[in-house]
């Protein structure tokens, strides 16, 4: 499909249009923060972002979610499902290592076997719109060395590229074109296709810090028992914090709450931070100390989600390197273990 | 399509205490829409999660085969705080059963082979399912010898007691039990079940050992179906971890790339082999 031309001070208000159709989740500021959130109709979606706090993976597999309610009668339990139902919707303005986010998290709850009902309704209902890093963020982003490209659109449905005073509009999916109209009717020259590959190739030379992501997989196949392991975990606080931020931590516990007659089974996050992730009745514990639970979460993103899927589970946002209140950095780790 | 998450209703329709201390009892549920039995077709070894509303849920072995029809049968010892409730329940009462989850044992692997059964304690339950499938009518020719040591630490703790001698009773079957130790009333074997391994020395010929139990009776009783001259391939057992989703998703039962809720749990050694030591 051809791509448009939009001018750079519209977008605010084709998000605007969006929400008066559909619900619209866009950048909004919240004190310090950016946080995607639903926007609201008098609201104000803010695109002169670096990243945003949070991760928008809650978009499709939300903190907190029902799976389930039930109702205690006379004449036992009732139970209903949550319905896998999803309103029609948009995510206007992620950055591409978070679309890229849900084209890994898609690989595990949208198996061929095991379909997760509540994450794929919400995620086939949903357009991903991304805003291309035409600078990087941040000193800590690290896409490309994960598979991801600062101007690319993997798990997007659509990609905008700010090339000067426009932004190139790129229709990537189906689902994409299908909010052509909302981009108005002018239409990218090659000249405008020139600038983007120009802007594109610079933006990858743009981001320095490097890590062998895929260098590390055969050392970490034959290194699970390596005293290396020692060596990271001893600050660590077990906070959980890099996996609440993590756009590709995908963990959930299961628990039900019940008030009076009533109850609801939710899922909500979880962490492989925390010791009692594992524990189990008997009082046993496979991962008994913050040691193990550090290898579990280097080994799960670098090698186990590698041998699964064939996909390294991390995007390089650098969002746990930023929020490790001890200044523990996954790309020093992946250094060391190139090293090992 | 079924959301796997959502238990199907059933009701309890029959509970069994299996042993003196009466915190280990059989629980028979019903499915409450009938059409949700054949939903829940399951091969031997496979578990379920069992589901209390606003309790929670727990990961546990299916004890019935599936060549029992209209039920199916789990054994729980009271521990935490879903089988606690669990524990509590009277016959009549509703809850949720989810699943069937997990591999299986090899059926097929096993078929045409000398079946070797060990089992300890409380973990009996999955073989016991195994051993009921493979002894139901035409099914039984499809397997060599089989034998069956199990054990427990005392004659109260045995479970399933009544099947237990009707197995005995069989010309097919070579059955070992065994207890830690006897009361006034035993008549049966006394030893541990690694020692009973070693006098009932099973041939390696053809031979599969299933083996199920205790931390302590699996070390020592792999030495000696090593010993025996058992590959790392013939030797199967079934993993338990902390679950939750039961479907490989929500991240925490993994051992090394596998998840043993549905790469599990069953594993031969061999493969146990190939992963991290973590479970």
């Amino acid at each position: 499909m051809e791509k448009s031309l939009i001018k750079k001070d519209a977008l605010a208000g084709i998000a605007k249009k969006m929400a008066g159709d559909f619900l619209v989740w866009a950048p909004v500021k919240k004190e310090d923060n950016v946080l995607f959130e639903p926007l609201q109709k008098d609201g104000e979606p803010f695109f002169a972002y670096l990243n945003s706090k949070n991760a928008p993976k809650n978009v499709f597999f939300p903190h907190t979610e029902a799976m389930m309610k039930f109702t205690r009668t006379p004449k036992g339990m009732v139970f209903s499902a949550e319905e896998n139902k999803a309103d029609q919707s948009v995510l206007f303005g992620v950055r591409p290592c978070d679309a890229h986010s849900f084209a890994l998290l898609d690989k595990l709850f949208d198996q061929e076997k095991y379909k997760d009902g509540y994450y794929i309704a919400k995620r086939q209902n949903t357009t991903v719109i991304s805003i291309a890093c035409v600078q990087p963020p941040y000193a800590t982003c690290f896409c490309t060395s994960v598979d991801g490209e600062p101007v690319g659109s993997e798990g997007a449905d659509i990609l905008l590229v700010d090339i000067g005073s426009d932004y190139l509009v790129e229709f990537v999916t189906p689902k994409g074109e299908k909010l052509a109209q909302y981009f108005g009717d002018a239409k990218a020259d090659a000249a405008a296709e020139t600038k983007k590959n120009e802007i594109a190739a610079k933006a990858v030379d743009a981001i320095t810090s490097k890590i062998p992501a895929h260098e590390v997989k055969p050392i970490l196949d034959k290194n699970f028992d390596n005293p290396f392991w020692n060596t990271i975990h001893g600050k660590c606080l077990a906070c959980g914090t890099c996996t609440y931020f993590c756009p590709t931590c995908h963990c959930f516990d299961i628990s039900d709450e019940v008030k009076g007659s009533d109850g609801v089974r939710i899922r909500s996050w979880d962490s492989c931070m925390f010791p009692m992730f594992t524990k189990e009745t008997s009082g046993h514990n496979p991962r008994t100390s913050q040691k193990e639970r550090w290898r579990q979460r280097t080994m799960h993103k670098f090698k186990y989600y590698v041998d699964n899927f064939d996909a390294i589970a991390c995007v390089g946002c650098g969002r746990c390197v930023m929020s490790c209140p001890v200044n523990i950095d996954i790309r020093k780790v992946v250094e060391d273990i190139s090293k090992l | 399509m079924q959301n796997p998450y959502i238990p199907y209703p059933v009701v309890v329709d029959k509970i069994i205490t299996e042993v003196d201390t009466k915190d280990i009892k059989t629980f028979r549920f019903k499915f409450i829409n009938p059409e949700d039995e054949a939903k829940y077709a399951y091969i031997p070894g496979q578990f379920g999660e069992l589901s209390i509303y606003g309790k929670g849920e727990s990961p546990i072995g299916i004890a019935s085969s599936p060549t029992q029809k209209g039920y199916v049968e789990f054994t729980v010892q009271k521990a935490g705080v879903v089988t606690s409730a669990l524990h509590e329940m009277e016959e009549g009462e509703v809850m949720g059963l989810r699943g069937p989850m997990g591999n299986s044992w090899p059926l097929e692997f096993l078929e045409g082979k000398n079946i070797v059964i060990v089992g300890g304690g409380f973990a009996f339950t999955t073989l016991r399912s195994l051993i009921n499938y493979m002894i139901y009518g035409e099914n039984r020719k499809r397997f060599g010898n089989i034998t069956v040591i199990y054990g427990a630490r005392n004659p109260g703790l045995l479970l399933y007691k009544d099947e237990l001698i009707e197995w005995q009773k069989r010309d097919d079957l070579n059955i070992n039990v065994t207890v830690d130790k006897g009361d006034a009333n035993w008549k049966g074997k006394e030893g541990f079940v690694p020692a009973v391994c070693k006098e009932v020395a099973p041939s390696k010929e053809n031979a599969v050992a299933v083996i199920c139990g205790p931390p302590i009776m699996i070390r020592f009783t792999l030495p000696v179906f090593f010993d025996l001259g058992f590959s790392k391939e013939n030797i199967i057992t079934s993993l338990e971890m902390r679950m939750k989703c039961g479907i490989g998703k929500c991240g925490r039962c993994n051992v090394g790339s596998k998840y043993v809720c549905k790469d599990g749990p069953v594993f031969s050694l061999a493969e146990l082999d190939k992963l991290t030591p973590e479970y």
